[in-house]
């Protein structure tokens, strides 16, 4: 027999308690792995296909407000500026504008594929069918799987803002390669067509861009670079804001509203419940035990020892809820992954910083909700002890 | 002859409120090495005392309490602790045990203090168990034995780590006059055949009559020896 | 003594005894209180969102919008379109004697949402005259409204709690323009309180936005009248637009934020209520096991099983009411009228109040009391199969 065997005999001492118990912080952990991976895949949502020397150039007063084509060629002469592409907003729809939007760009196809070479992955076939189609659109897997859509096939794409001079809001667009992401988890739910072929054919916003791509010669230089291209367009109708990628998609996600905080809110308060409901529970048992605790110390059990076994005790509880409920979790996460809602935002599956930070607060919680009946049983005197009861 | 345990000038206070209430004022005691004795005295006489500064559960303010040529009343918790594990085997009037673990596992929890091998531990828990009579009923629960049988397993923890020294208090204090004097036999058996040294507190004359002698308590102090 | 009496006393001694496990009573208390103040919260802040939509919309304001937008961000309106719609059917007249027609346009222009320190989007109308005459609820507080032709804007009291930037007597800069903020206005529990406004045509010319429009909201003699006017646009081919009630419009917006509490407020509030379930039921099973001796003495006595069911039962719901009570105090004094924003649906921010109303406090009221009953049920079965006996083996 081992001290672990002493502890965990005692801790299914009476066993419906012990699995209440569980079931209480299993439900903890549950929140604590979905919510927290959740986050985690929308802060990665917002990095994924963000390069470090990557900056985004948009209209100061805001980025749906546009910009003259002619900044392009602008930009692209700012010293430190070693690459520029540009994109247009479309508002993309099939079909169905409620129920099937998404990401879609006008795009200058050869600078757009050399700078997002992979984030976009195709063949090289591909690449030269969408080079040399005035009409070809390239759209992500996940989006092609969704429709069922086919290379080479022509799909009718509309749009929510911009309508033909012939009043069609749709444009045949013909696939010319169906691309991936640079890790197989990462969201493809994107179409990329030519900028050229919507610009020709709107009836207004003509020769504009919705925001500028531009790649740094190295990371330390984006602050240097950015403030020049802002500098260049000071005091002109069309100002710019200048930033990297990742602050650029991240300010945009904050708009929906702050997840982190939320996060940490419903959290915290479910610990806070279990907190409360394991402490007390857990003292009110140690109690129980105030006189075998009294005789093992007499036997000649040290206090110190007698005090690991109850945080061991503890410990090993909270630990049992939490690798139940992060199980749990990570198992939800993944069938969560494959459902269409889920699907947006990438890869869900549990981080192993998640798994990990959620042992680590089993631990914190174990010897929190332990600390008290611990401390009771390392200043209990035996002579006390054994009178009781 | 040589003492096992000699207590010099022994003093004790308790504090009750803002009352101090003195227990020993110079208590002298020497029991000898295969000793088996008996203390008796009404409630309030100190016996619970005496037993906690001899079981090494309490300490003195003064005076010396000597184990075997150690000095015990100097020691800290830990040392205790450690001195306990090594010297003193304890019995219970109410034996006790673990209610989580069977006969063998309470029987081996004194032994989960040493050093010894799992399978050593196996052979003294055996052999602790044989002598109590009790090596069937070893995978039983303490609330699947009787009295007299959580008795015995409290006994059979007591010698199994092979101390010189067993504490009883009011050992047979829960118990009908015929398993009494089952159990206290069991312990004459130990002091005549192991050459443990007993001291067992007690109410009852009659259980006094298996030790060697009896000492009376009054007062914190020994009014009268009965050899 | 009838069962009625015995009941009666039996959960008098319950209630009394709650202070012996203090602790784990509280616990239980504390655990419900929680589970409730998290449902709530949610139901609040989609409440208050609801109800901010819902109250912007008037039943007698007709709103067109191009055919086949869902919002008016999307949307585009000529001069000529906007004249034919005032040939419509039940079109009221404004006080120049004209149809009351308010023809506006939306762009977006960056604040910074204080709470997160980010850029977000806020919707900078243009409206004319008849913008006020459309929106009844609105009144200028502070300053003054703008003055037409010139670049001024005043800003909704919503846009000010939520968003800095746009205080007061600041002047701002949209491209090579400078624009001064001479006046707040308040529209208590409506979008429009999240808006920006100036004068139309000034936009239209410093936008380059033409002569068009996004949307015109158009004022009808009475809401009897919308469907009239509905179907005159729907019919009108040269108008190719859609009009529908503002009402409405508002309406099928408030449908979709209930999303949130479908998928994420009410999964939390049951999963965490399956926490707080076990621990209540911990809770009495220590209860009943506390006075197992007093239950069977009752029981020798001749009180029935039944009462001492009744008794757990009880005690269980008192805990879960006072979490219940605990939970609805914390959201009334913590989240109660907490201003909050989200991006709305014309893709500009939206701000509002956290709304706790008599409906969904019974929603989280009733889940505490489910938590109550499930965990009294079963340590009261317990309690009511205790058997009588004279002496309890302790």
């Amino acid at each position: 027999m081992t001290d672990f065997d002493l502890v965990w005999k005692n801790l299914f001492r009476k066993p419906l308690r012990t699995i209440l118990l569980t079931v209480s912080i299993f439900m903890a952990f549950l929140i604590f792995g979905i919510l927290t991976s959740l986050n985690v895949a929308l802060d990665r949502a917002s990095e994924s296909g963000s390069a470090s020397n990557r900056l985004v150039v948009s209209n100061k007063i805001n980025f749906t407000q546009s910009m003259p084509y002619a900044y392009v060629n602008r930009v692209a002469a700012i010293p430190g500026v070693t690459a520029v592409t540009y994109q247009n907003w479309f508002g993309a729809y099939y079909q169905d504008q409620r129920t099937s939007r998404f990401v879609g760009f006008a795009v200058d196809p050869e600078t757009y594929m050399a700078i997002f070479r992979d984030e976009a992955r195709l063949t090289d076939a591909e690449r030269q069918a969408f080079l040399s189609e005035r009409t070809g659109v390239i759209v992500g897997k996940s989006l092609a799987d969704r429709y069922g859509w086919r290379v080479g096939q022509t799909i009718p794409i509309s749009s929510n803002i911009y309508s033909q001079a012939n009043g069609r809001r749709s444009w045949d667009m013909k696939i010319s390669g169906i691309f991936t992401g640079a890790k197989p988890t990462d969201p493809t739910t994107a179409i990329y067509f030519h900028y050229d072929y919507m610009n020709e054919t709107i009836t207004f916003e003509r020769d504009q861009v919705g925001t500028i791509t531009v790649v740094t010669a190295s990371p330390d230089q984006n602050d240097q670079v950015a403030k020049a291209i802002d500098a260049n367009f000071a005091n002109s109708p069309a100002e710019t804001s200048t930033v990297d990628e990742k602050t650029f998609s991240r300010a945009f996600l904050k708009q929906a509203g702050d997840l982190n905080f939320i996060v940490t809110m419903v959290v915290s308060a479910a610990f806070a419940a279990i907190l409360m409901i394991v402490s007390t529970t857990l003292v009110s048992a140690m109690r129980e035990r105030t006189k075998e605790i009294g005789v093992m110390k007499t036997l000649g059990f040290s206090s110190p020892r007698v005090l690991r076994m109850v945080l061991g005790e503890a410990v090993l509880l909270s630990s049992l809820g939490a690798v139940l409920g992060l199980g749990t979790s990570a198992f939800i996460l993944t069938g969560l992954s494959k459902s269409p809602v889920g699907s947006s935002f990438g890869d869900l599956s549990m981080s192993p910083v998640v798994a990990l930070s959620g042992l680590a607060l089993a631990v914190s919680l174990g010897l929190v909700t332990g600390a008290i009946p611990a401390l009771s049983a390392l200043r209990m005197s035996i002579i006390e002890a054994l009178n009781r009861g | 002859m040589s003492a096992l345990i000699q207590l010099k000038n022994v003093k004790k206070t308790y504090k009750r409120g803002k009352e101090s209430i003195t227990i020993f004022d110079g208590l002298n005691l020497t029991i000898e090495q295969g000793d088996f004795v008996a203390i008796m005295g009404p409630s309030g006489s100190g016996k619970t005392t005496l037993l906690n500064l001899l079981g090494g559960t309490d300490r003195s303010d003064s005076g010396e309490i000597n184990f075997d040529g150690e000095r015990i009343d100097g020691y800290n918790e830990g040392q205790l602790a450690g001195w306990r594990a090594r010297s003193v085997g304890f019995i219970f009037q109410f034996y006790n045990l673990m209610p989580v673990l069977n006969a063998a596992q309470n029987v081996e929890l004194p032994l989960m203090l040493t050093k010894l091998s799992a399978g050593k531990r196996r052979a003294n828990v055996e052999t602790a168990l044989k002598i109590v009579g009790l090596w069937d009923r070893a995978k039983h629960r303490p609330k699947e034995l009787s009295g007299g049988q959580q008795q015995r397993v409290a006994i059979a923890r007591a010698i199994v780590s092979d101390p010189k020294f067993l504490l009883c208090d009011e050992p047979t204090g829960d118990l009908d006059r015929n398993t009494a004097n089952d159990i206290l036999g069991t312990l004459q058996q130990l002091n005549q055949e192991m050459g443990k040294t007993i001291v067992m507190v007690t109410h009852d004359p009659e259980a006094a009559r298996f030790a060697k002698r009896t000492l009376h308590l009054d007062k914190g102090v020994f009014a009268e020896v009965t050899q | 003594m009838s069962l009625l009496n015995q009941t009666g006393s039996v959960i008098a001694m319950n209630v009394r005894s709650i202070p012996q496990r203090l602790w784990m009573s509280l616990a239980t208390v504390g655990s419900i209180a929680l589970v409730v103040a998290v449902l709530l919260g949610f139901l609040a802040l989609a409440n208050g969102f609801n109800q901010t939509l819902k109250g912007s919309g008037a039943p007698d304001v007709a709103i067109a919008l191009r055919d086949g937008s869902a919002a008016e961000l999307n949307s585009v309106i000529s001069r000529e379109q906007i004249d034919l719609l005032g040939q419509g059917p039940g079109v009221r007249a404004g006080p120049d004697g004209r149809p009351l027609i308010s023809a506006e346009l939306v762009l977006i222009v960056d604040g910074i949402k204080k709470s997160t320190d980010t850029k977000a989007n806020m919707p900078l109308r243009g409206i004319g005259s008849n913008g006020l005459l459309v929106r009844p609820q609105a009144k200028i507080t502070q300053g003054r409204m703008f003055t037409p032709g010139s670049n001024e804007i005043v800003v909704g009291a919503g846009l000010l709690r939520e968003f800095s930037g746009f205080e007061l007597g600041k002047t701002l800069r949209f491209g090579a323009q400078t624009w001064k903020v001479v006046g707040v206005f308040e529209a208590p529990g409506t979008v429009f309180e999240s808006e920006l406004w100036a004068d139309a045509p000034v936009i239209q010319s410093l936008f380059k936005r033409g002569s068009t429009f996004q949307t015109a909201r158009v004022g009808l003699t009475s809401p009897a009248a919308m469907p009239a006017f509905v179907k005159y646009v729907k019919d009108e081919q040269r108008l190719q637009l859609k009009a529908q009630s503002e009402q409405t419009y508002f309406a099928d917006q408030a449908e979709r934020s209930g999303l949130l509490i479908k998928y994420f407020g009410w999964p939390l509030g049951i999963i965490m209520a399956i926490g707080a379930l076990a621990g209540a039921l911990n809770t009495m099973y220590a209860s009943v096991s506390s006075r197992a001796a007093e239950i069977a003495t009752l029981r020798v006595i001749g009180f029935s099983g039944f009462s001492a069911f009744v008794g757990t039962m009880v005690e269980a719901l008192v805990l879960s009411a006072l979490g219940a009570l605990v939970g609805v105090a914390i959201c009334s004094v913590g989240f109660n009228g907490l201003s909050a924003s989200t991006l709305g649906a014309g893709f500009t921010q939206v701000a509002f109040r956290l709304q706790i109303g008599p409906d969904i406090i019974s929603q989280a009221v009733t889940l505490a009391l489910i938590i109550g009953l499930i965990g009294g049920i079963f340590p009261g079965l317990r309690a009511s199969r205790q058997r009588p006996l004279l002496a309890l083996a302790t």
